[in-house]
């Protein structure tokens, strides 16, 4: 079982569309993990079926038992984030503002106030319309991702990969170049980097990058909307050249791709032409990448 | 000698995992006793941030004199065990420990 994360470390340069028209592509021998949680959105091409829902705890959240409370005011005097405020003679806690840091259930002298594990969001396993399977999240608001959470959905994925003998875990990592994205990476057997040709995408790609060279992971990168700036293109080809990345595909500018997104399609599913033997020819390079 | 693995169990068939700050299990083989110890590192998995320098902090407590992982630490983690006199040899895992433990000893494991 080899597990492909998908990365991009700019937004918006298409990493999902084409994670998605993977996931479309290889069907029943993949199982599909959404690690992009902060805005998850893969579930909206592959509309899923939720099969298992379950609650995901993390950091901490305080709480103000009422009974016990003397209403000494002392805790709203300390809290460094303004999360507690006097309502109808009772001190409550603004969840979005509480940081969980524990210094008012520390100073409560009724010790009324306790910091309890805070419920983050849910994930969820479901069947996909590939006729595979989907681990994905959904946070609450205001919640962040994790590396935890990232490790989370990865594990559950890895494990019905096992199970059902599965030849490989999909993933769509998140954007950016923090915690969660090296929790998506490590233990990864092969990163999809999706850059765009411009200054940001090429400039998050060198940064994401140096992520992936530390865990010494075999990297291959698709070039997207490669038409629309040549110049920035041919650039970035010699950074691939330079750090021995395989280039594995351009795929051009096309509204295609918002066309088939408005229909809750991936771009496979919409096009028969040009873009989709590209992204077919690009799946199956991958798939030799990784076992070479 | 004292060697550490980023283990995902407590025995020699078990396998390397491949993570440094989320992995399962620390386990010390201490050549000199023969013995094998597992540490349970699930409390640093569940943390939500932090976790290669928390996994560092464990490996500071039990001082090994070489490290075997999959991926190795990243950067935060690497400059905490800079300060430990510490080798690591990564790129393990896809083995056992017991082979890492053998590949190691035959010098076939690549040192970071």
């Amino acid at each position: 079982m080899k597990e492909i994360v998908v990365i991009s470390g700019k937004g918006g340069t298409g990493k999902t569309s084409i994670t998605a028209s993977f996931a479309v592509l290889a069907g029943t021998s993949v199982v599909v993990a959404d690690c992009d949680v902060d805005a998850a959105d893969m579930h909206l091409l592959m509309q899923p079926r939720v099969d298992v829902t379950e609650d995901f705890y993390s950091g901490q959240i305080a709480n103000i038992n009422q009974s016990q409370c003397t209403r000494c005011g002392k805790c709203i005097n300390i809290c460094r984030f303004d999360a507690i405020s006097l309502r109808n003679k009772q001190y409550i806690i603004d969840p979005l503002s509480c940081e969980g840091c524990g210094y008012c259930a520390r100073i409560c002298p009724m010790k009324a106030i306790v910091n309890r594990e805070r419920l983050a969001g849910q994930w969820y396993i479901s069947n996909i319309k590939t006729g595979s399977l989907m681990v994905h999240a959904k946070l609450g608001i205001g919640a962040d991702n994790s590396g935890k959470l990232v490790a989370k959905v990865k594990d559950e994925a890895k494990e019905i990969a096992l199970e059902e003998r599965r030849e490989i875990v999909l993933i769509d990592g998140p954007p950016g170049v923090g915690c969660p994205v090296l929790s998506s990476l490590s233990g990864s057997n092969y990163v999809v980097l999706v850059t765009e040709p411009t200054v940001s995408g090429l400039h998050d790609l060198k940064r994401v990058y140096d992520l992936v060279k530390k865990f010494r992971i075999k990297a291959g990168c698709i070039i997207n909307k490669a038409d629309v700036n040549p110049a920035k293109t041919a650039e970035i080809k010699q950074f691939l050249t330079r750090e021995n990345i395989a280039h594995i595909s351009d795929l051009p500018y096309d509204e295609n791709f918002t066309k088939a997104m408005t229909q809750g399609k991936t771009i496979v599913e919409f096009d028969n032409g040009q873009l989709k033997n590209t992204l077919t020819d690009s799946w199956n390079k991958i798939k030799q990448l990784v076992n070479d | 000698m004292k060697i550490a693995f980023t283990a995902t169990g407590t025995n020699w068939e078990s396998m390397i995992d491949p993570r440094f700050g989320r992995t399962e299990y620390i386990v010390i083989y201490d050549e000199e006793r023969q013995n094998l110890t597992g540490h349970d590192n699930s409390a640093v998995k569940n943390d939500a941030h932090g976790a290669g320098t928390a996994t560092s902090q464990r490996i500071f407590e039990l001082k090994p004199d070489v490290l075997i992982t999959g991926n190795g630490p990243g950067e935060h983690a690497s400059n905490a065990l800079k300060h430990l006199n510490m080798k690591i040899f990564a790129d393990a895992q896809e083995l056992t420990l017991k082979q890492a433990y053998e590949s190691f000893k035959s010098g076939k494991l690549r040192e970071i």
